[in-house]
Order: structure tokens, then C-alpha cells, then sequence
């Protein structure tokens, strides 16, 4: 049986044309993410990851290239994919002076709702997310991790089919990250599809059941975290095991004695 | 309810949340009008000054202080606030009209205006200061400077949402500020020095001035707020084009 992709980018590029000339910061990524899972997107800084979540999520214009979102091309019927994806950035931008509960109430009216409909979910959320206690205070007093699980929440106030998650748990600490993980599974395993980009590979490793590794704007590796690992030890021996970061270093030309060497000329 | 209403609900109850970036707005006007009242009013004396038509010199100032405080917007200054922490980009993954974004902020200027020119003149009130058009003059007048903070709102959002920087944000603001000063603020146009009147003529923002100016101390003089509605009309007309354009180019 075969399934309409969740995501499918066709060829995506982008050009940013600044003061000083043209910068591609994506050149050329396809991708398929099948429906149901949880697809990890991961590169090194500047690699091009936000580039193409914004571009997938109708923030950014595509230069050149074909992405369909939940069936609906991006290009064509932008508000059509809005309807269907929910977008948590890698800023978390929240509105500092709104409440937690205000904040989901007007996502939730910003898509459609009812006023009552709106309150609804907004407290259904608030629970998931376990914000209720702090619902009613402003957004401005929320911790770090409480801006990421109310970002998160208002990423899913219309019950959006595909997920984009930017960077959930950069600057989290080691505890609320698995929170977040905890929550990003019980969503998935609802029925949503997400994609996340993050820097942290036990993350990939952890949550993800697809991967694909992006560099300098081009997609260098694809498949499951466990098919990388294979494909790694197969080509060259470890002596031992490879870890996704090894994957993820070999893949991005930075062996660890390169990366140690770097560290090495900063210093000297 | 309609997107636009219900972010222009969002932002006035912001607003009315952050009094301190309101009482600026409030005070330093009402600052200008004691200041330049305390520096001119003995110039200026009741009896045998005709273009006061019989009040003081505070009825003259009035206009140049509600102006001064419609020029205070907080509106594009929350908008790159929104833009550089990323908020801005949320509501843009929804499937709203993109126009509703800087249309909303933008209504809610227009209670917090009303608000503030209506505190003004009763402040004013006390000082004998009073409005020659009555009731329907005080309604034209608030409807007039509600009219020029959202044109000068609508430009400052204009600027945020091209620059996407608070510091140019900003200074945009301030070198909009000396336009406030090249008007006849102190003495009627014909008064004015030759070269200074023509550059108060040149700036639209004269004919604000003169309109709220001749509701307070003459009456309803039909062509001077012609004009200066006429002006309000057009500057609304092209800075809302301009922001839903720019908003809608946004990438
Ligand atoms: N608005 C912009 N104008 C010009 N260049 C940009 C712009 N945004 C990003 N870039 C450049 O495009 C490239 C890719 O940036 P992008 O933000 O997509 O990377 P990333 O993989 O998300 O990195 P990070 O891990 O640091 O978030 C970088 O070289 C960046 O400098
Ligand atoms: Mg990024």
C-alpha cells in the first residue's frame, strides 16, 4: 500500500539576497516523511534547517523548487497548509504581555473557533502541556521550558496533521528536554506527524524514526538513525558500535580529530 | 468576529496592561502645553491678542499638545518587538488575511487616542480652556487626531515592518518628531516668519494643527477642516496601503 506523503519537497532552494550579494542557504533538498512518524532533521549551525522549515511551513518564499504539505502545495494555497500544520519556531515567539490562556485562546480564534471552542481547547492544552496552574499569569514569568511547552501547545490548537518543530529543546535543561520528548511522542502518537530539526542527537536518536542530515544546504544522509549506523560500520571500523554522532560527524566531514584540531588553533 | 477585531482587542488590552509606555504619551504633552504656555502666555494676553478670540493662550497650544501625544504610538514599537522575538511569525503560519496583522494594532490606537486627547482637554478645562464648537467641535476634533495617530502609527509600523529593527524603529520616530515643530505652534501661519511659513504650509501636518486649532477658538470655519481632514484622508489612505503591502510582501 502506498500512502501520500505528510511532507514532500521537490528540488527546494533558497537565495537570500542581502547587502553583500547572494547567500544559498538551502540548494537543493528533497525529501518524503511519510505520515505518522517522527522525522528528524539535523545539521550543523547554518546548515540551512530553519531555512527549510520556514519554507515548508509557508513563512518563506521558495526560490526555486516544489514543497506539498499535507497533500496542499505550499506555493499555491499557502492558507490551505496553514490550516493543517502546526509551527513552533526555533525563537519560541510568544507575546510576553498575553497570558498563557490568552495566548491559546487566540490561536485558537486566529483559527476559526468559537470564542467558547477556543477556551475549550485552550484548557485541554494547558493540561497536556502542564501549564494550568500557571495559565492565568502573564507569558513574561514563564521559565524557559514553560515558553517551550505553551509554544508547543499553541503549535497544536487546531489539531494540526503535520508538526514543525524548530530546535523544541535547545536551552532546555536535561529535565524539562524529556519532558518535552514525552509530549512530542504522546502527540505523534495521536496521530500527528512531526518533523523536528535539533542539534542534539540523542534526541535524533531517541525520538526520531526517520533522519536526514543536512550540510551547507544539501541533504547528505537519509534513513533510520539504526540504517545510518549500519551504513557507517559497514564502510569503516570503529572498533566498536557507532553512535549517531559518529554518523553525524562522518557525514559532516568533522572527524573528532578535525573538530579537536579546530578547538586546537582557537586556543593557540 | 473578524481577525482584525480580535487582534485589535489583543493590542488594546496590552496597552491599557503596560500604563507605563502610556503615561509618556500623556505627560509629555501636557508638559509642552504648561512650558510653552508659562514661556508665551504674557506675550500673548487675552485682550489684544485677536487670534486668541477671547481665551487664553493654553486654547491656542491645546492642538499642538493632543497632536504631539497622537505622535506617540506604541503601536509599531510592540510590532518589532514581535518581529525580532518571533511572535509575529506565528501569527503569520495562521491562515488569517496577513492585512489584519498591522490592522489590528492599528484600530487599537484609536480608543487609546480618544482616551488620551479626551483626558487632555479636560485637563485643560480647568484652565478655562474651552472648545468654541461645543460638543459636535470636541467630537470632530478627537475623530481628527484619531485620525493622525494612526497615520503616523501606520508609518512607524511601515518602517518596522521594512527595517525589522527596534533601533531603527526608533530613530525613525525621532526625525519624525521636528516635523511637529515646523508648524505654526506658537503664533497663527500668516505670523511667521516668510521662509518659515512656507516650509509650515509644505507640512501636512499645519493643516491637522489649524483644523483642531479653529474647532477651539472660532467654530465650525468649514473650509480649514476640510482641509484637514481632507489631509488625515489621504495620509490614512496611503499609509494603510503601504503597510498592507508591505505586510503582504513580507518575507
Ligand atoms: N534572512 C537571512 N538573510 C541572509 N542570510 C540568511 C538569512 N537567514 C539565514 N541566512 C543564512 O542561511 C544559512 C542557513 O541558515 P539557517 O538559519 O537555515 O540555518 P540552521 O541550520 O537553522 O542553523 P542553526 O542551527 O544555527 O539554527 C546561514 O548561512 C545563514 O547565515
Ligand atoms: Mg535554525
Amino acid at each position: 500500500m502506498t500512502t501520500t506523503p505528510a511532507i514532500q519537497a521537490t528540488e527546494l532552494v533558497k537565495t537570500y539576497s542581502g547587502k553583500d550579494g547572494e547567500v544559498q542557504a538551502v540548494r537543493g533538498v528533497s525529501l518524503s516523511v511519510e505520515p505518522g512518524g517522527i522525522f528528524g532533521f539535523l545539521g550543523p549551525n547554518g546548515a540551512g534547517k530553519s531555512t527549510t522549515v520556514r519554507m515548508l511551513t509557508t513563512l518563506m518564499t521558495i526560490t526555486s523548487g516544489r514543497a506539498i504539505v499535507a497533500g496542499i502545495d505550499v506555493a499555491s494555497d499557502p492558507d490551505g497548509v496553514r490550516n493543517k500544520i502546526g509551527v513552533a519556531l526555533q525563537e519560541a515567539g510568544l507575546d510576553l504581555r498575553q497570558t498563557g490562556r490568552e495566548l491559546l485562546q487566540l490561536q485558537g480564534r486566529l483559527f476559526a473557533m468559537s470564542a467558547a471552542d477556543a477556551a475549550t481547547r485552550a484548557d485541554e492544552l494547558l493540561e497536556l502541556v502542564e501549564l494550568t496552574d500557571a495559565a492565568d499569569r502573564r507569558i513574561q514569568g514563564y521559565s524557559g521550558g514553560m515558553k517551550r511547552r505553551l509554544d508547543l501547545a499553541s503549535a497544536l490548537v487546531h489539531r494540526p496533521e503535520v508538526l514543525f518543530l524548530d530546535e523544541p529543546t535547545t536551552g532546555l535543561d536535561p529535565a524539562s528536554r524529556i519532558v518535552v520528548w514525552d509530549e512530542v511522542r504522546r502527540i505523534n502518537e495521536a496521530g500527528t506527524t512531526v518533523f523536528l530539526t535539533t542539534q542534539y542527537l540523542e534526541e535524533a536518536d531517541q525520538l526520531c524514526d526517520q533522519l536526514a542530515i543536512i550540510d551547507a544546504g544539501l541533504i547528505i544522509r537519509e534513513g533510520s538513525p539504526q540504517a545510518l549506523k549500519d551504513e557507517l560500520a559497514a564502510r569503516v571500523d570503529l572498533g566498536r558500535e557507532p553512535s549517531l554522532d559518529d554518523v553525524f560527524l562522518d557525514a559532516t566531514g568533522r572527524t573528532r580529530d578535525r573538530v579537536a584540531g579546530q578547538v586546537q588553533e582557537v586556543r593557540s | 468576529m473578524n481577525t482584525t477585531l480580535i487582534l485589535a482587542r489583543r493590542a488594546f488590552r496590552e496597552g491599557i496592561r503596560q500604563p507605563d509606555a502610556l503615561l509618556p504619551t500623556l505627560f509629555i504633552p501636557l508638559f509642552f502645553l504648561i512650558v510653552n504656555v508659562g514661556q508665551a502666555a504674557k506675550i500673548f494676553p487675552t485682550s489684544g491678542t485677536p487670534f486668541l478670540a477671547g481665551q487664553n493662550y493654553a486654547a491656542f497650544q491645546l492642538p499642538m499638545s493632543l497632536i504631539t501625544a497622537a505622535s506617540f504610538g506604541t503601536a509599531a514599537l510592540y510590532l518589532v518587538e514581535e518581529i525580532e522575538g518571533g511572535y509575529f511569525d506565528k501569527l503569520r503560519a495562521t491562515p488569517i488575511p496577513r492585512a489584519s496583522i498591522v490592522l489590528g494594532r492599528l484600530l487599537a490606537e484609536v480608543p487609546k487616542s480618544i482616551l488620551i486627547s479626551t483626558v487632555m482637554i479636560l485637563v485643560a478645562f480647568p484652565f478655562g480652556v474651552r472648545i468654541r464648537a461645543g460638543i459636535g467641535g470636541y467630537l470632530l476634533i478627537v475623530l481628527l487626531i484619531a485620525g493622525w495617530a494612526l497615520v503616523f502609527s501606520g508609518l512607524m509600523q511601515l518602517l518596522a515592518l521594512k527595517t525589522r529593527s527596534a533601533a531603527a524603529t526608533n530613530s525613525g520616530s525621532l526625525v519624525f518628531f521636528p516635523l511637529l515643530f515646523l508648524t505654526p505652534s506658537l503664533v497663527p501661519r500668516e505670523q511667521l516668519s516668510r521662509p518659515m511659513e512656507i516650509a509650515a504650509s509644505l507640512n501636512p501636518v499645519t493643516y491637522v494643527m489649524e483644523t483642531a486649532r479653529s474647532l477651539t477658538l472660532y467654530g465650525y470655519q468649514w473650509a480649514t477642516i476640510g482641509r484637514g481632514f481632507l489631509v488625515v484622508g489621504v495620509g490614512l489612505a496611503a499609509t494603510l496601503a503601504l503597510s498592507v503591502r508591505a505586510v503582504n510582501r513580507y518575507d
